[in-house]
This record gives structure tokens, C-alpha cells and sequence, in this order.
């Protein structure tokens, strides 16, 4: 048990040396490569800002997508939920553009976390109702909602203003998040993440859903037996964890970024779900996963300003850390033994 | 050639348990040898040594005065030490043949002429070809079978081989056996069902918490003696209650249950029709996989089948799901105590709370009541005389025979009108099988009933006050419990009629 917690650290531990011989391979020294990559970048103020930054909107979705993983529904399409979820918030902040009120912000967000939690129920509703795979469905409306933010960007909704450039307008000051400090870009989006972590700590331990949950991942079987409301509360953790991935999008485009256009999201919905295991659907180790992922992020732009090596080495190390931490639970209950098989002797 | 095998001071310690406490035992070949234990006893840990699943800590094994290492199940085959475990290693969608190739070392054309050797030899009429999934247990457990004896062992081992056989299954089985052991092949049977050692042993070791605590020829041995031996107590004899309930309301009423299912590993039901009187004992037998799951979950509302008519207590509840079947007071143990009745990863209070009914009050407001759940949970505990008395103990630490106990309790203790249960005293020990027999009866005398779907004939017998068996999905006609003989039980659930 101690161990099952104890693993993602050996995961961390092992992703860190497996990038140092990374580097070592590219040609950098290996100690002074990792320094760029997990030290510089938090070094000053402004670092830490932009790992809090990058960590709210993963440690959101990460939080949702434990509701769905605990009860044995594999939501894969969270990033798909964030981008509609930016669509339908970004709508309505688009509505207001040349408006001022203090109503402006929290409707948006409402709409982005009602937006997310909509695109999730099409895989949910599928999957009660038509038993189709939510794997293959959510992953796939993740394109579809890609596309329409594309479409919605270049089409409808491109700024008049913006030479044919894709994006909006700009939002108005009413509808972005407030900033926490002058200079720097984190903004109250963190206490959105912080409050998804209380609140579902608080479901998960302490209510009939979050018991419902805890049996339906265990065994599928005793929640029947049980007579738990199997579709109704396959629905309900869709719900939770699109409304997270919703405002996970909505925090983007009214805190960082102020408008819709392509790239509102690196993935986050993707490397949530390597957060969320990380994490061990834990609402507290999620926080942690969150912000080591989220410092992944970071190290991989300072490394492409310092090593001149592609910002794409964040994935290589997000992918180490799923791999290892897969690699470790698998080993934990595994011996190692090298057989010395003959021919024609038993194969096992 | 004659065999010899002799295992000398096994010890094997696990945390907080010794399983294996200084065995010493000697199997010579000619003669059929029962080791005979509760649950817990020690056998199966001895078994695991013998065939290289588990190393003892301390001991030897020796076979015909050499030195064994048996550090893998590998080693075990290539001493010829065979084995036949419990729980079938077979793959269902591939046919017999298939099965059997998969670990041979020759070539399909000559593995076959030595299958259909040993088929003709020992007369087993199995068609290779089909899928195992077609087989009966009795003839997967031939597959088993044919699989060791083509690796020519000197020594078979037989875990618990009767436990899913019908009668007549079981007799071939003995049958066989006393051939192999004519051949000269060393036979150990592990059991615990006494009757069995009686008729088919000629040697018995007695095990109990890790050590051997009796060698006996079993002709000097009755059940009683064996009995006593086996469980270290003299055992208190439940006697068979008297049918009290004649004449009574029926309270539990199914008509035309059909089940039709696309999956080839579910059974259909043909239009069952049964009822079951207040206070009575309905039991149902038969072999597993004749529909009894099916039949279970319909009973619990798990599966809901369209223009079946369930009426309890006056009011219709087909169309009911388990939590609201329980409202109306009903009950449910299922034979999957591990992954159904309870989750080993949950606490014992969390388990307790799957039985959540309305006035429970597990639950207000959909906020976990936990106060009231571990209160309840003390009760159980000490009311079922489960040997723990910490309810934040994972179920996982518990044994067999008390998380038995644990599910009765948690589905007694709301005083239901009925009670259904599948298979309840499955692998448990005596005392644990004793305890819950016990508790049957009472709820019976307690004017409560009860449906008793099981697969051991005896206790059937013991509980039941009328009795159908399940063949193939259909029922046969009710009988009262009195007329029923084990051997009519076995015809009837080996597909016979009696009429």
C-alpha cells in the first residue's frame, strides 16, 4: 500500500535519468541539460508563475477526469471538453465584448463548464444507451471540436477587425480572470482548481455518489448486485469531469490568452489523464502530478531557447513519466527471471 | 516400477501464519492417499510445494530417494509429478486438441495417436474437436486429466477434484483413478468431504493449522472419527428440521421466468415456475452452469426479463432493481463472495454499506453516514461471531468462512422475509459450513424463508424442505425433501428422469 504511493516518485526519479541520457545521446552535458530543464525555469518569480499557470488548467482536468477513471469510465476526449467548453465560454464573453459588468465574468465561466459538460455527455449518452466504446467516441469528438473551433475562428467569429488573421476579438476586461499580481500571468483560475480539489475530495470520500464510484471501479459486478443506478451515474461522472475540462478551457482563454483562436490548449486534455494516474486519482496527489507535469511544460521552452532543442521534448518526458510509472506498478507485483530454455523443453 | 515419495520437515512460514509447520509424510505408489483438511489446514500450501508453485522455507521432498528442487511448476512436470488443480487451466474457445497442444512437446500427428490411446485406454468418450466451452465439468476435468497423463507421471495430484462433478461424474472419476493407481502412478487426493476419502482412499493423512495431525488407514476410519480429526472439536450434528411450513402462504410467487441470452457462456431459461411458502426452505440444485447464475441475478433483479411475473408479499417486483427488491425486504448472498457480495479492497464498514435499503439510514441526504454504518457494522460483527471486531479492516484480511459471515450478516440483520441465496458454504471449512447451516435453519424457524440454490447435494438435503433441480435451464418438478435421495438428486442433475 505504502508502495502504491511511493511508485509515481520512482517513476519521476527514473523519467529524470532517462531524459539525462537523452541528453547525453543528443551530444549536451547531461547534469547541465537537466539544470535548464527542471531548474531554470522555476529560478525566479515569473517561473513559478508560469508553473502555477500551466499546472491549474491540468490539475482541473486531471480532478474530472478521476471521477470518470475511479468509476471505470475512460474519458479520453477531456481535451476535446476543453475546447468546446472554450467555445461556448468564449461565445458569451464575444457577446459582451464592448460591455463592462462584474456578471460577465462568472456568466462565461458558467457557460464554459455547461459547454464541457454538453460534449460530454455525447459519449456517455452513447455509452449507456447504444453501449458504445467511450474511448473511440470521446477521443474522437476531441477532432470534432477542434474543427469547429478552427471553422468558428477563420469563419463566423474572426475578429473584423483582425486582417483574416484567425483568432477573435479580444475579450473585454470584464471577462477575463483577474490577475493575482502585477507582471505576472497567474490568475484566479487557481482557485477555480483549488475549490475542484476540495469539492471533489469531499464527493469522493464523503458522499453516496463518491461510495457508488469507489464500488463501481472496483467491481462492476457488486455495484449491480447493489443495485446502484449504473447508467445514471455513468452520466453523472461524464458530467463532472467535462464541466473541469470546460472551465480548465474557459481559464484559458479569459486568463493567458483573452481570446479564441487555434492553439488554446497544449494538450492539456491529453496530459491530464497522465496527471491524473501520476496522481493515483487522488485529489491531493493530483496537485502534486500536476505541477510536476506543468514544470515539463516549462522545461521544455526554456530547453528550446537554451539548447536549441524543439519544445517537443515535453511530450518525450510526459510520455517517460506514463511509461515508467505503467513500467513500475507492473514490476511491483512482477519477479524478473531470465530462463535458459532448450530446445523442445516447455515453453512458457 | 513402483514410486516412492516422501516429504520430509516442510516448514513454510507466511506473515502471521504458518502454513506448513514441520510436515513429514510418505506416498508409496499402489495405493490411493487422501489428504484431507479445513480451509486454512495447510494442504493447499503443501500441494504448491509438491508442484513448484510455492518453496518451502525449510524440508526436502524427496521422489524414490531423490533429492527434488522444485523451485518452478516446470520442475514439478519434469519429475513427473502432475497435477489437476480445482479451477480448470483451460482455454474455453479452443477445442480439446488444441488445448492439449499447447504445451506438447511432438508433433500433432503423433500427440494425437497418443491422445486417442489414452482415450481408448481408460475409456473416455470426449470428441477433440469441439470447443472446450462445450464440455461438461466432468469431461473438462478428463482434459485436465489426459493432459497429465501424457507426460507418463509417476505421481497425480487431485485438488478437490469433486467439487463441480455430478454423481455419476464422480463415480467414473473414482473409477479412473483406481486404474491409474493399478498402473502404478502415486494418486494424492485432496478433499474435504469425508465420504469421498471412505470410498475411494486407502490411506489418509489429517491436517490441521500446518501440521499433520493424523496417518490412518481409512479403513479404520468412519466420517465421525474423520470429522472430529479434521476439525479438532466434536462436531455438533445439525439435525434435519421437520417441515413445519405445510399448509402455509406462499409469499414468493415466479411465473413464466424466461431468460434468452446471444452469450454462448450464459445459459437460457426455460419458463420456470416455483413459489416458495412463508418460513419454507426452497432449495434448488443442480450442476454449476445449468442456469443457476442466470437464475440468481433474475431472483436479485441484476437482470431484469421481460413478462416474467415476480410476486412478493402481494406486490408485483419484477420489474424491480436489487436496491429496491431489498426495500421490500428482501435478501441476497451471491456465490461470488470475492467480486460480487463483497469488494476484498473495501473496508468492512464499506461492505456492510452495499446493503443500503431506506431505513438504513447508511445515507441522508446523500452524504455517507459513517457513524451510523460502523455502529452497524460492530453489531453484525458480534452478532455473526465474525473473528474480528475492527471495522476498518479491509474485507481482503478476512477468511473465507468469516467474510461468508460477514455477507450473511449484513443481509440477515435487516430481518428480511427472504432470503436468497447461491451456494453459501462454497470452499468454506466445517465450522464455517456448521455456523451458516445453523443460521439457515433459524431464519427458517423464524417463520422467514428462504431459496437455497446450491450445487452440494447433501446440504440441500439438510436445509431444504422441498427441492427442484436445474438441468440445462429448465426445472424439474418440486419435490418434498423427504422423497428426495442423493442418488434421485444426482440423476436429475445429471440430465436423467426418474419418472
Amino acid at each position: 500500500m505504502a508502495l502504491y504511493f511511493f511508485t509515481p516518485f520512482i517513476a519521476i526519479i527514473l523519467t529524470i535519468l532517462g531524459g539525462g541520457i537523452i541528453f547525453y545521446i543528443l551530444g549536451f552535458n547531461p547534469i547541465e541539460a537537466l539544470k535548464f530543464y527542471f531548474i531554470t525555469p522555476i529560478s525566479n518569480l515569473y517561473g513559478l508563475s508560469e508553473l502555477l499557470l500551466k499546472a491549474t488548467p491540468l490539475c482541473l482536468i486531471a480532478i474530472g477526469l478521476s471521477f470518470c477513471f475511479k468509476s471505470n469510465n475512460w474519458n479520453i476526449g477531456a481535451e476535446g471538453q476543453l475546447t468546446f467548453g472554450a467555445i461556448v465560454g468564449g461565445g458569451v464573453a464575444l457577446l459582451f465584448y464592448n460591455q463592462e459588468g462584474f456578471y460577465i465574468l462568472p456568466l462565461v465561466i458558467i457557460a464554459g463548464a455547461i459547454g464541457g459538460m454538453i460534449f460530454a455527455l455525447i459519449p456517455a449518452i452513447l455509452k449507456t444507451y447504444f453501449n458504445t466504446n467511450e474511448i473511440l467516441v470521446s477521443l474522437m469528438l476531441v477532432y470534432v471540436s477542434k474543427l469547429l473551433l478552427d471553422y468558428l475562428v477563420v469563419g463566423p467569429w474572426s475578429n473584423p477587425e483582425g486582417f483574416n488573421f484567425p483568432e477573435t476579438r479580444q475579450f473585454s476586461d470584464s471577462s477575463r480572470m483577474p490577475l493575482l499580481f502585477e507582471g505576472l500571468r497567474i490568475h484566479a483560475g487557481i482557485f477555480l482548481a483549488l475549490a475542484a480539489v476540495m469539492l471533489s475530495w469531499f464527493v469522493l470520500y464523503k458522499t453516496y455518489l463518491g461510495f457508488q464510484i469507489k464500488v463501481s471501479g472496483l467491481s462492476l459486478k457488486t455495484a449491480k448486485y447493489a443495485g446502484f443506478k449504473g447508467k445514471t451515474m455513468i452520466l453523472v461522472v461524464f458530467m463532472i469531469s467535462g464541466a473541469c475540462a470546460g472551465l480548465a478551457g474557459v481559464g484559458e482563454i479569459t486568463g493567458p490568452i483573452g481570446q479564441l483562436h487555434r492553439m488554446i490548449s497544449p494538450d492539456y486534455g491529453f496530459t491530464a489523464i497522465i496527471v491524473a494516474f501520476l496522481g493515483r486519482l487522488n485529489p491531493f496527489g493530483i496537485i502534486f502530478a500536476s505541477l510536476v507535469v506543468a514544470l515539463t511544460y516549462l522545461g521544455a521552452e526554456t530547453a528550446q531557447i537554451f539548447l536549441q532543442i524543439p519544445k517537443y521534448t515535453g511530450q518525450v518526458f510526459q510520455g517517460m513519466i506514463l511509461f515508467f510509472l505503467l513500467a513500475s506498478d507492473y514490476l511491483l507485483f512482477f519477479k524478473v527471471k531470465i530462463l535458459n530454455l532448450k530446445k523442445n523443453e516447455l515453453r512458457y | 516400477m513402483a514410486t516412492d515419495l516422501r516429504i520430509s520437515n516442510i516448514s513454510k512460514i507466511y506473515p502471521g501464519c504458518i502454513a506448513n509447520d514441520n510436515v513429514s509424510l510418505q506416498f508409496k505408489s499402489g495405493k490411493i492417499y487422501a489428504l484431507l483438511g479445513e480451509n486454512g489446514a495447510g494442504k493447499s500450501t503443501l500441494v504448491k510445494i509438491l508442484s513448484g508453485v510455492v518453496s518451502p522455507d525449510n524440508g526436502e521432498v524427496f521422489l524414490n530417494e531423490k533429492n527434488l528442487k522444485l523451485s518452478s511448476p516446470l520442475d514439478a512436470k519434469k519429475n513427473k509429478i502432475g497435477m489437476v488443480f480445482q479451477h480448470f487451466n483451460l482455454f474455453e474457445t479452443l477445442s480439446v486438441f488444441e488445448n492439449l497442444s499447447i504445451d506438447a512437446t511432438e508433433d500433432n500427428e503423433s500427440l494425437r495417436v497418443r491422445v486417442n490411446e489414452i482415450l481408448k485406454k481408460y475409456n473416455f468418450s470426449i470428441d477433440l474437436d469441439v470447443p472446450v466451452l462445450n464440455l461438461s465439468a466432468g469431461q473438462k476435468q478428463k482434459v485436465e486429466i489426459i493432459r497429465c497423463l501424457l507426460r507418463s507421471p509417476k505421481v497425480l495430484i487431485m485438488d478437490e477434484p469433486t467439487s463441480v462433478l455430478t454423481e455419476q461424474e464422480t463415480e467414473e472419476l473414482f473409477i479412473s483413478l483406481k486404474k491409474f493407481c493399478d498402473e502404478g502412478i502415486l494418486i494424492i487426493y485432496i478433499t474435504h468431504k469425508l465420504k469421498e476419502v471412505l470410498s475411494l482412499c486407502d490411506e489418509v493423512a489429517v491436517m490441521r493449522k500446518g501440521k499433520v495431525v493424523s496417518v490412518s488407514q481409512t479403513q479404520n476410519e468412519r466420517v465421525e472419527t474423520l470429522a472430529n480429526k479434521m476439525v479438532g472439536q466434536k462436531l455438533a450434528k445439525i439435525k434435519k428440521k421437520i417441515n413445519i411450513s405445510k399448509n402455509k402462504d406462499e409469499i414468493f410467487k415466479v411465473k413464466h421466468l424466461n431468460f434468452y441470452s446471444d452469450d454462448p457462456f450464459e445459459t437460457n431459461l426455460v419458463n420456470l415456475n416455483f413459489s416458495v411458502k412463508k418460513g419454507e426452505c426452497l432449495g434448488i440444485a443442480g450442476i454449476s452452469g445449468n442456469g443457476q447464475n442466470e437464475l440468481f441475478q433474475i431472483l436479485s433483479g441484476e437482470i431484469i426479463t421481460p413478462d416474467t411475473s415476480i410476486i412478493f408479499r402481494n406486490k408485483e417486483i419484477a420489474k424491480l432493481n436489487p436496491k429496491q427488491r431489498r426495500e421490500y425486504l428482501m435478501a441476497f448472498s451471491p456465490e461470488d463472495r470475492i467480486s460480487q457480495a463483497a469488494v476484498p479492497e473495501l473496508k468492512i464498514y464499506e461492505n456492510v454499506a452495499l446493503n443500503n435499503f431506506k431505513s438504513s439510514n447508511f445515507f441522508e441526504k446523500g452524504l455517507v453516514n459513517e457513524k451510523k454504518i460502523k455502529e452497524h457494522s460492530k453489531k453484525i460483527l458480534s452478532d455473526f461471531s465474525v473473528n474480528t471486531d475492527n471495522v476498518e479492516l479491509k474485507s481482503q484480511f478476512l477468511s473465507g468462512g468469516n467474510l461468508q459471515k460477514l455477507i450473511l450478516g449484513r443481509e440477515l440483520i435487516t430481518a428480511p422475509e427472504l432470503l436468497i441465496c447461491y451456494n453459501p458454504t462454497w470452499g468454506l471449512d466445517v465450522g464455517a459450513i456448521n455456523y451458516i447451516h445453523e443460521t439457515l435453519i433459524k431464519i427458517n424457524d423464524q417463520e422467514k424463508s428462504t431459496i437455497l440454490i446450491s450445487t452440494d447435494t447433501e446440504e440441500l438435503l439438510k436445509l431444504s424442505d422441498r427441492i427442484a433441480v436445474i438441468y440445462k435451464g429448465k426445472l424439474s418438478k418440486i419435490m418434498p425433501s423427504e422423497e428426495v435421495t442423493p442418488e434421485k438428486l444426482g440423476l436429475l442433475m445429471g440430465g436423467g428422469s426418474i419418472d
